[in-house]
């Protein structure tokens, strides 16, 4: 589910943590008709505090969201917290030193599953040269550097207990319950470290791992045994998630260069592949509506900087409407459980980086907007 | 099955029988339950706007009412309202501060200025005027064609006399030549000037020299050219030719260093006989813009003259009372949450801060938004902490009075407080916030705390506003009097309006509901705050946001007392980071010179930051406490 730590070479949100320029499409035609608010009312910032945040997933209640943010001194990576919608309390999850990203509640248990290098020693090290080179004035392109020792955790809501779901080499991360919370979807880049990779896959590795990142499932209770691959495309493969009935994944695929990206959908055997997108820019991750019916993703179709949300009928046959309409970034779109809400991560409150954005859903225009939309156009 | 649909603030269930995928327990509104039953419920009214009673409508109504006539601090209408406020308090079962014997905290400030009796007289020398038009001048007094300014100082002075044309200086760094005093020694003399600027120049000239034109410049102009009082004369070619300067007050109530006074224009013919032109002449000479007709001297005639300035005082009163805690706060760092808002507004306008309309002008601006909302909000907020079953630190609710004339009321408590500074935990304003559009709310002053964000945003989950924080603090609001002494502050705003300072900002035009629900949010804030370890305070550094003045592009990081009295330019503040703090000034300090021109008051100094280039040091002289000191300051670009 990276979610977005998609950010390879260039490739980055531009709002949550890259310093690139511009190189967008240039946008000569007059601005479009501003529809964000046919989908989108009572927009409101959720998250203040701290520098970013971002990745906001409900409870299946409504009543929580877990989100990962940096706002912890001494540590300028990402940790992991969950809100209480209702009282507004908020609590870490994660146990506060090393990286982490990509959380997720258990349906059924409430159990709250995200990835972490907490064990790693190096990691206050690594906070430490983290924090000293941003105290150096420098700013550093975003880059996700694919970890390897990026391992999937859950934390028990029962015990509060963290305990260790993986532990292979190879960065485990981006991992999603399924609907009844029996299955783990993950992306990982293990089979780069299981094989011998000959020279130039070795230079591949060196410069950009996530070009060995599949898609895999797993029983939640087998404790990291016997996961199954279900992608074997050469390319980027990540940001899994159920479909609410449970029956299919949907994911974004990277092309080769790892520049270009389109939604997916899959059987949770791997088969009958669909693709649902084809901009030719980079669109990702994709969140199935709780009605089945369509997709919410990000996309910067409209300028490499500027991702919009953006959403598409569940078997890709129409033309996808754009959502949001704000400079810089929007993306990681959640509909609540009852589909009556939207949370994403945006940049619209100013700066480079991104916190998460609220808003009230309006599913009946968002159907309507997608029954009208034209027949996807190839490209 | 039955959907379950919790809306985010948590209390509120709608029921819809409707069959939904069954999906592990993820339960959403699935497409079998019939559209249109969902959207109508969909459409049910938020849950705030279903409370029956709003917490805030009636105080609004009652304080924004005809009969506090705009609750002009100083004046019957505002005792009235503070009376409806104390009792309003009481009723919620708060105190007076210990030691108080009730709510109101008296305390004096300037209301205005008028002559106290200002003379005048003329004395020719009779041996040396034969010259003179119209045959030989009689000596003569014309106390009633004499008005002090409202910015002179009082005094008798003897002197003869120099006319100084329109006494405009623009300042070398605009590269305009024109110098009304360049071929003038107007040294031990009572310099006459013209009121305004000349009236036939063209409009790039008059744009110029009109910056140049008001009186206040003109006294210090004539000051600094060591006159040693100065005479305005509405000249016979302009508007309002031979009225006197009506006694305007403003809220800089400082001195100008000279006297200073208008005499009519009877009196000013009369001065003029044993000048080589008559009045009009000169002026019209004048008039045409050209940089190279002077003044003169007028000879043979010396002018006796005293100035008397009665400035007004009134008293108004700050309502200050307190919820206890509920148990001993003696393990209980920093024991008090102030909260307020001020409750005075603009009476009928006639203050100087109106903008009503020419049809509007005169009626009581009755200031519902403006603060009758942060008034309403405190007095619910009140309710709301009476009810609370424990409260860990005291809360005081204050509604200050004489903010429209300079946070008089809100400075009047941080300077005398009642409570020791550094006994509260935080303050909390409202100021404006009746007319919340699109759920925007705006939390100012964020940055004189790290702990705010936190606050605000666990605050701000279940109240939903579109909420945005500006850190500065540096605001036009009882929340800088706040931060000036170093409390963790934070001010509530719904923004300005086209109703703002006008007869027009009504009761009816209230968002209540809305208003209600930021009462609720800053009740969550009090209780977050109850709980937590008290919020450091954070000075916060030289600000892109700060306030930002046409034509002043340096900055110097300098923050002025505007009610201040002083002999200079006290400083109320200097703001982190800025020139000024780095040249080691500080709050208190007094500046009487910068790059060589003498500073009497505010206006002298915004005058003299024309003379500021970025970058470029200037020497400060100033006062600290009774000792002279010199520092150099690096005015910075203004962003």
């Amino acid at each position: 589910m990276l979610r977005y730590p998609v950010m390879k070479h260039l490739v980055a949100a531009a709002a949550l943590a890259c310093g690139f320029t511009a190189i967008g499409l240039a946008q000569s035609a007059a601005p479009p008709e501003n529809h964000e608010r046919d989908f989108l009312s009572r927009i409101r910032r959720l998250t203040v505090e701290g520098r970013r945040a971002g990745e906001g997933y409900w409870s299946p209640d409504g009543k929580k969201l877990v989100f990962q943010s940096e706002r912890e001194p001494g540590n300028p990576f990402y940790q992991i917290y969950l809100m209480d919608l209702t009282t507004g309390d908020i609590s870490r999850v994660s146990p506060g030193v090393g990286k982490t990203t990509c959380s997720f509640i258990n349906p059924e248990s409430g159990d709250v599953l995200f990835a972490s290098t907490h064990h790693d020693p190096t990691s206050r090290q690594q906070q430490a040269d983290e924090l000293k080179f941003r105290a150096s004035g420098q700013e550093r392109r975003y880059s996700w550097d694919y970890d390897p020792e990026m391992e999937l955790y859950a934390k028990s809501s029962k015990t509060g207990t963290i305990k260790r779901i993986t532990n292979k080499r190879g960065y485990d991360a981006e991992a999603s319950y399924s609907p009844d919370g029996q299955w783990i979807a993950f992306t990982s880049t293990r089979q780069a470290y299981e094989r011998s990779l000959n020279a130039t896959e070795q230079k591949q590795l060196e410069t950009d791992p996530s070009y060995f990142a599949e898609i895999y499932i797993m029983r939640a209770d087998a404790d990291g045994a016997g996961p199954r691959r279900l992608t074997s495309t050469p390319g980027y493969d990540g940001g899994p998630f159920f479909s609410p009935d449970g029956k299919r994944i949907i994911w974004r695929r990277f092309d080769e260069a790892g520049l270009l990206a389109d939604i997916y959908t899959m059987n949770l055997d791997g088969t009958d592949v669909r693709r649902l997108t084809d901009f030719g820019a980079m669109s990702w991750a994709p969140y199935i509506h709780p009605s089945g019916q369509y997709v919410i993703f990000a996309s910067n179709k409209l300028g490499f900087e500027n991702f919009e949300l953006f959403m598409v009928d569940i078997d890709g046959k129409k033309e996808p409407v754009r959502v949001s309409y704000s400079d810089g970034f929007d993306g990681l779109p959640v509909p609540s459980p009852d589909g009556r809400q939207l949370a994403w991560t945006s940049s619209r409150g100013g700066g480079r980086e991104g916190q998460i954005f609220l808003a009230q859903w309006n599913h009946d225009a968002a159907l309507a907007a997608l029954r009208n939309a034209p027949p996807r156009r190839a490209r | 099955m039955k959907t379950r649909v919790t809306t985010h603030r948590g209390s509120e269930a709608l029921k819809i029988n409707g069959v939904s995928l069954r999906v592990g327990k993820q339960r959403y509104l699935g497409a079998s339950v019939p559209r249109c039953v969902v959207f109508v419920l969909l459409a049910v009214a938020p849950l705030w706007a279903q409370t029956t009673t709003s917490k805030t409508r009636e105080h609004v109504q009652v304080l924004a009412s005809d009969r506090f006539g705009g609750r002009e601090a100083g004046t019957d209408g505002e005792r009235q309202a503070g009376d409806y406020i104390a009792a309003q308090l009481a009723r919620t079962g708060a105190k007076p501060l210990p030691g108080k014997g009730d709510m109101f905290l008296p305390f004096q400030f300037t209301a205005g200025a008028r002559d106290g009796g200002s003379t005048f007289s003329v004395q020719f020398d009779p041996v040396n005027a034969t010259g003179a038009i119209g045959g030989i001048p009689q000596n003569g007094q014309g106390n009633n064609n004499i008005r002090a300014l409202s910015f002179s100082e009082d005094a008798e002075v003897t002197a003869g006399v120099v006319f100084a044309g329109y006494g405009i200086v623009v300042p070398d760094s605009q590269n305009f030549g024109y110098d009304s005093y360049a071929t003038l020694d107007v040294k031990d003399k009572i310099v006459v000037v013209l009121r305004y600027f000349p009236e036939d120049a063209d409009k790039d000239t008059k744009a110029i020299l009109a910056r140049y034109s008001d009186l206040r410049y003109k006294a210090m102009q004539a000051r600094q050219h060591g006159a040693k009082a100065m005479l305005v004369i509405t000249g016979p070619r302009s508007p309002n030719a031979g009225e006197l300067v009506p006694m305007t007050f403003d809220t800089a109530i400082a001195g100008s260093g000279i006297p200073a006074a208008s005499i009519s224009g009877s009196m000013a013919a009369w001065l003029f006989q044993s000048a080589p032109k008559t009045l009009t002449d000169a002026q019209k000479d004048l008039d045409t813009g050209n940089p190279h007709t002077a003044g003169f001297a007028i000879p043979n005639t010396t002018v006796s003259m005293k100035t008397v300035v009665q400035r007004v005082t009134h008293t108004a009163r700050n309502v200050v009372a307190y919820l206890p805690a509920t148990a001993p706060t003696t393990n209980v760092q920093k024991p008090w949450i102030v909260v307020g808002a001020h409750y005075d507004h603009l009476g009928r306008g006639e203050g100087g801060n109106s903008l009503a309309t020419k049809e509007d002008a005169g009626k009581p601006h009755v200031g519902a938004d403006d603060n009758a909302s942060g008034t309403a909000t405190v007095i619910a907020l009140a309710d709301a902490v009476s009810k609370m079953p424990t409260r860990t630190r005291h809360v005081v609710f204050a509604l200050w009075s004489a903010e429209e004339v300079g946070l008089v009321g809100s400075a009047e408590f941080t300077n005398q407080p009642p409570v020791p500074i550094e006994q509260l935990d935080a303050y909390i304003n409202f100021d404006m916030v009746g007319r919340m559009q699109e759920n925007k709310l705006t939390a100012q002053a964020t940055g004189t705390s790290p702990s705010w964000p936190s606050i605000l945003e666990r605050a701000n989950v279940a109240a939903g506003f579109d909420l945005t924080l500006q850190e500065d603090p540096y605001q036009p609001t009882d929340v800088a009097s706040f931060n000036g002494v170093g409390v963790p502050s934070l001010s509530f705003t719904t923004g300005a309006h086209v109703d703002y300072h006008k007869p027009s900002d009504t009761a009816d035009k209230i968002a209540y509901a809305d208003l209600d629900r930021i009462a609720d949010f800053a009740t969550t804030i009090v209780r977050r705050l109850m709980e937590s370890d008290p919020p450091q305070f954070a000075k916060v550094e030289q600000s892109q946001q700060g306030a930002t003045r046409t034509g002043v592009r340096v900055f110097t990081g300098t923050v002025p007392d505007y009610a201040s009295n002083a002999k200079g330019l006290l400083l109320g503040g200097v703001i982190g980071g800025g020139p000024a703090e780095q040249a080691g000034m500080q709050k208190g300090d007094v500046i009487v010179e910068i790059a060589g021109q003498t500073i009497a008051n505010i206006y002298d100094y915004t005058y003299a930051l024309e003379l500021l280039k970025i970058s470029e040091p200037v020497k400060v002289v100033y006062m600290r406490g009774t000792e002279r000191r010199e520092t150099t300051l690096t005015p910075s670009a203004r962003k």
